[in-house]
């Protein structure tokens, strides 16, 4: 036989494709353009950087643009492209303290050190639409404000620090590894350290966070924590100077880090608070504050509620593995279905049920609960 | 960059002057250098799509799996542009064992035609410059999705099967933690109760796809999805066949000559999927595995067998006489079910 094209398939591949790209273009507005995506629909875009771990705007603005605005598949997209990129350096560790935040609220204190800062948030605004919106010419309501230059901002102490002052808080055991595990490159087993946790749940698809981390709170866990601070601002890059070995800031990345103080107390003689943390890249307050209620429940390291099991929380929070995996059900499933079709008859068989008798047969429930194999 | 760095024989075609360190450039500026490396495959990515880091990690996991038969070896699984679920382990470890001389095969679910086997060919063949075929056995690769092909494979070809779930043991309990425990232990008990309770509950093992298996009399596999009818076929087998898992990262193996056994009681034997009285609607083979295809006419249902494995049956229509064994030196090799010495699934002929 040698070489058969098998043609048709790649054919139907190419069509389905372009007919996906034409949904896109068929409308008669103009084309989005990658500037549009990244000012204007940031959330989005700081959605499927912190989704896919790759912090570049552009980038991902381009992956919303061509998933047509699927999240997932925007993440998805950005994946595969970091996973062909050479890895030139590793940063210096970053450390948050050194965050020019834009925001930081502090549900637990109502004075903190460097006071409450609302920043830009709806989250008191009331939601209604804004018809306007759809109508009028851009313009800046902050336009007209009268800001004086208060000059370079103040390091804002972390509210835990506080606490830590006072040894309420239990620090979280220091791993005992020299490099940070790095999950892109080695993969998860069980049990997992507390830093390859922190990145899977960094990485983590913020509807899932949302949801598991809701579940503890929602009464299947322990965990209802006292926020220490919400903040969302930006924080240096450095590297070492490959000639000078000194640190040298590259760039800056919007991140959002939520910090909670969780009333469990780790020893009896001794009762503090256990920590939790969360961090991601962009503006989502809502995916750092569930990663941090799943970070402390996952300390509790428990198999009685599933936010508190490592394992159940890690296999079923990523994005990519959730999405393709329920979506592959799409794909044919004959072999494994003749083999289903096979036992379940069988079975069917030896208890007497033949096909033209089991209507009126008063039969148990015919076994079909273990037949359905899953692939 | 380029296909320079490889590892595979019979790679360097693009540049005369190499040396063991890559291609040598004569240009004096790096703008020039990368000017006159020509890329193959898709432009900006490297041969075979994965670094040639990644693909010697898989190769090693793939090394270790073997010298390991059975045991789920962890590696780092990147994210490939198809979605995982959806052969990105497959296609992982197909990418890191082909080189530019290969011929690569995919199935999915026994036919060449899938559209998601058409695009997984279409990625080996635009990164890695790979011919293609239907022809199992003008194959050096194939991967398949759920199905050992009917056609006997020999020594010299190898099998990547894709696997969606990398744990027999999953069955029975969901802890990846404490699986692997049973494993290092080799502790199956939980598996042998799970298979007891089935043969009390219903009179016969009910499992029908992912038939767990004892590999070299140590560790106990999951064999992939594929149907019970194909498990015989790894035993003793000539040709290496790879697990590979994407969305798991975990990659294991069944070297060639190693026994391979599904697990039953001496009272309720391992049974193959039954086709009785049964033949393919095309080409009249009663020794495949058959799937059914139903028509409407007028009315009424009819319910058509046909095989499975598309390319076989196209063979099988030229010349129904065909063996599964034709391309071997010697006849009469064990392959399963139809096929002389097999002593599984009883109740084929």
């Amino acid at each position: 036989m040698g070489y058969v094209a098998v043609t048709a398939g790649e054919e139907v591949i190419k069509r389905a494709e372009q007919l996906f790209e034409k949904q896109r273009t068929e409308g008669s507005s103009a084309d989005l353009g990658i500037d549009q995506l990244d000012e204007q629909l940031s959330r989005l875009t700081a959605q499927v950087m912190s989704e896919s771990g790759l912090y570049a705007p552009r980038l991902a603005a381009l992956a919303v643009k061509q998933a047509q605005g699927d999240t997932i598949e925007a993440a998805f997209l950005l994946r595969a492209y970091r996973s062909t990129l050479e890895r030139y350096d590793e940063t210096i560790t970053a450390d948050p303290r050194e965050m020019i935040a834009s925001r930081r609220v502090s549900p637990a204190f109502k004075d903190v050190p460097g006071g409450q800062i609302l920043g830009a948030t709806k989250d008191y605004t009331q939601r209604l639409l804004d018809f306007a919106l759809a109508e009028t010419e851009r313009t800046d309501p902050t336009g007209d404000w009268d800001v004086a230059d208060a000059g370079a901002p103040d390091r804002l102490t972390n509210v835990t620090e506080l606490l830590r002052e006072e040894d309420l808080l239990h620090e979280p055991d220091e791993p005992d590894i020299e490099e940070p595990t790095d999950t892109t490159r080695e993969s998860v087993s069980h049990p997992p350290a507390r830093d390859a946790v922190l990145q899977e749940l960094a990485r983590g698809e913020t509807g899932a966070i949302t949801a598991l981390g809701y579940s503890a709170l929602r009464g299947y866990g322990q965990v209802h924590p006292t926020l220490a601070e919400v903040r969302v601002g930006r924080l240096p890059v450095r590297i070492e100077h490959p000639y000078t070995d000194e640190p040298v800031t590259v760039t800056h990345t919007d991140v959002t880090e939520s910090e909670a103080v969780v009333p469990v107390y780790e020893k009896r003689e001794d009762p503090q608070f256990a920590f939790g943390y969360g961090l991601t890249f962009g503006r989502n307050e809502r995916k750092a504050i569930g990663m941090t209620v799943l970070d402390a429940s996952l300390q509790l390291d428990s198999e009685a509620e599933p936010a508190e099991n490592a394992e159940f929380v890690l296999d079923t929070i990523d994005g990519m593995d959730s999405f393709g995996f329920i979506e592959h059900l799409k794909l044919p499933h004959y072999v494994t279905f003749q083999s289903i079709l096979d036992r379940i008859r069988s079975i069917r068989e030896r208890q007497g049920m033949s096909e033209k008798d089991s209507a009126d047969t008063d039969h148990e429930t015919p076994p079909v609960a273990e037949v359905s194999n899953d692939d | 960059m380029t296909e320079s760095t490889s590892d595979h024989e019979g790679d360097q075609t693009t540049a005369n002057d190499e040396t063991d360190g890559g291609t040598r450039v004569t240009s004096d500026s790096v703008d020039g250098a990368l000017a006159d490396i020509e890329t193959k495959g898709v432009v900006g990515y490297n041969y075979a799509y994965l670094d040639e880091h990644t693909k010697r990690e898989v190769r090693r996991a793939m090394l270790k799996a073997v010298a390991i038969p059975g045991h789920q070896v962890p590696y780092a699984s990147r994210p490939m542009p198809l979605a995982r679920g959806w052969g990105t382990g497959g296609i992982q470890a197909s990418l890191s064992l082909l080189g530019p001389t290969d011929t690569f095969k995919v199935i999915d679910q026994g036919a060449d035609e899938s559209v998601n086997a058409a695009n997984i060919r279409r990625l080996a063949a635009d990164t890695a410059d790979v011919e293609t075929t239907t022809d199992t056995t003008a194959a050096d690769v194939i991967q398949s999705r759920h199905r050992i092909p009917e056609e006997v494979l020999t020594d010299e070809q190898r099998l990547v099967l894709q696997v969606p779930i990398t744990d027999a043991l999953r069955k029975v309990d969901s802890s990846d933690a404490a699986n692997r425990r049973r494993h290092a232990h080799r502790n199956y008990g939980k598996m042998w109760v799970h298979l007891y309770e089935n043969v009390v509950e219903y009179g016969e093992i009910n499992i029908a796809s992912r038939y767990p298996t004892m590999v070299a009399g140590r560790y106990l596999m999951d064999p992939s999805p594929i149907p019970r009818w194909d498990v015989p076929k790894l035993d003793d087998a000539d040709h290496l066949t790879i697990l590979a898992a994407g969305r798991e990262a975990r990659i294991y193996a069944v070297p060639p000559h190693t026994s391979v056994e599904p697990l039953a009681f001496e009272d309720r034997a391992f049974t193959v999927e039954r086709f009785p009285e049964e033949a393919c609607d095309a080409c009249g083979s009663t020794d495949t595995y058959l799937v059914e295809v139903s028509s409407e006419d007028e009315g009424t249902f009819e319910t058509r067998y046909a095989c499975n494995d598309a390319s076989f049956c196209a063979k099988r229509r030229e010349d129904p006489a065909l063996t599964k064994d034709h391309h071997h030196d010697r006849a009469g090799v064990d392959w399963g079910p139809g096929t002389p010495n097999t002593d599984a699934g009883g109740e084929t002929e």
